[in-house]
């Protein structure tokens, strides 16, 4: 069996994996991002529910394994999973709605919750961005040294895209890098600063606190991996480095994640003191379209926590998401297309 | 300083807010030179609109207890009090002392309980 294909199902079976335990994820009044009586998770009818969610999860997972294994059909193996896995959220959403709670009204903040910050300060989160600029003026002035071509895509052996050395580019490619480096920097300010903070006080709150913290973190240390590409396809283009870089990056990631879901989807995991009503996520149950997206003009959050899965999305019915998002996507397309 | 906001309320959220932090100010848990959070966070945390928070503040500051500055947030000043212990302020104060008692006794609360209560603020109030 050629290693793309086992690597492929493997990638698949994570997929399966992963899906199977996102459910336990969640904060103990949600379930399948309906607001939930906490005691419900254990009851009968959500077993069931639950069951009938992970057959479906591993049944599109074999199935989409078994079209690229006997077929070949990798594309339609990819679409059948997103398409299986969608269904299997959206069918239990829908089902476990019948099982709503209504939400807590009341909102408490505490005054005297010290303002967080990024670690280390800004600067530490746009270095990648000025180590980029200065290599771009290195670049500029030692152009002789660049070779005829630079890689700019990789697969599983190595580069498989290549353009010529031109200023547009080699800046282009460079650009198209801070940039990325600018976006993970925002990102973790905007965790930092323009996300809720749902529990006030206790364990909770500091479990957050420590959840926002590893996502802050991951996010700085991926943009300290961005700024290495630019090095080696520049001046190192035939190593093996590049490898290297990427098996490093995947076992930063896959390190930060299993910490992630044990740290908990922003303290969700972390003990309730006894006798203390979970607190929900002060988000409507009304403006989660499947259990995925939020929508909602009224909140003024741009990133929300995620009612499924771990990490956060964007509130989608808050115009200066899509500002956001037309910033973040305009330059990646641009970038792509001028180093076509 | 728990500041607890209910949704369900008919008193509108930017006067749930001021009466709030009216409240940890009278009793000297905020004190002159103490920091409120920035209009933003209260807003992101509480989920609700920039606006309400922000009108919010701006009561507090029109009584003097806050001063709001573009970059250092709101902070807490001390605050002259005024001298207003006229038959119309004391007249007001009764009228809406017994117009919250009937509503509290419309919703089912029982009388004795009211009396407890307004008994249990006099205490405090006359103990601070």
């Amino acid at each position: 069996m050629p290693t793309q294909t086992m690597l492929f199902v493997l990638l698949l079976m994570l997929m399966g994996g992963l899906y199977h335990i996102i459910p336990g994820l969640t904060r103990p009044d949600l379930f399948f991002a309906v607001t939930v009586a906490p005691a419900f998770r254990g009851s009968s009818d959500a077993q069931r529910m639950l069951g009938r969610y992970r057959a479906m999860v591993w049944m599109t997972t074999l199935v989409a394994s078994w079209l690229e294994l006997a077929a070949g059909l990798a594309v339609a193996a990819v679409l059948l999973a997103a398409l299986g896995y969608l269904g299997a959220l959206v069918s239990t959403n829908r089902a476990a709605r019948a099982y709503a709670a209504a939400p807590s009204s009341i909102l408490e903040v505490d005054l005297a919750m010290p303002q967080e910050r990024l670690p280390g300060g800004p600067v530490v989160a746009v270095l990648p961005v000025l180590f980029l600029g200065g290599l771009g003026l290195w670049v500029g002035f030692h152009w002789d040294r660049l070779p005829q071509r630079f890689p700019v895509h990789w697969g599983i052996h190595g580069a498989n895209r290549w353009v010529t050395t031109t200023p547009t580019t080699v800046f282009g490619f460079l650009a198209m890098l801070a940039f990325m480096c600018l976006l993970v920097a925002g990102l973790a300010w905007g965790i930092v600063h323009r996300t809720r903070r749902i529990s006030t006080a206790g364990a909770g709150a500091a479990g957050e606190r420590h959840f926002r913290r590893l996502m802050v973190q991951l996010l700085i240390v991926s943009g300290y991996f961005l700024v290495f590409p630019a090095w080696f396809t520049l001046f190192h283009p035939a190593t093996a480095a590049m490898n290297a870089w990427g098996l490093a990056l995947a076992a930063v990631i896959l390190a930060f994640t299993v910490n992630l879901m044990r740290g908990g989807q922003g303290g969700s995991r972390v003990t309730v003191a006894a006798g203390a009503a979970p607190v929900g996520d002060r988000t409507p149950d009304a403006c989660w379209k499947w259990g995925l997206f939020y929508v909602n003009p009224e909140d003024p959050s741009i990133l929300i926590e995620k009612r499924f899965g771990v990490g956060y999305t964007f509130n989608f019915g808050n115009r200066w998401t899509w500002v956001v998002l037309a910033t973040l996507l305009l330059p990646v397309a641009a970038g792509l297309i001028l180093l076509r | 300083m728990i500041l607890r906001i209910d949704l369900k309320s008919p008193v509108p959220v930017y006067r749930q807010i001021v009466d709030a932090i009216r409240i940890l100010l009278v009793s000297g848990e905020l004190n002159p030179g103490d920091s409120l959070p920035p209009v933003r966070r209260l807003a992101l945390d509480l989920g609700v609109h920039f606006n309400t928070v922000a009108e919010a503040y701006r009561t507090l500051e029109e009584e003097g207890w806050l001063e709001i500055g573009r970059r250092s947030g709101a902070r807490v000043v001390s605050r002259a009090v005024p001298n207003r212990c006229d038959p119309e302020t004391g007249e007001a104060f009764q009228r809406r002392l017994r117009e919250m008692a009937a509503e509290v006794e419309a919703h089912g609360f029982p009388r004795n309980r009211i009396a407890r209560e307004l008994r249990r603020l006099a205490d405090n109030l006359e103990r601070s």
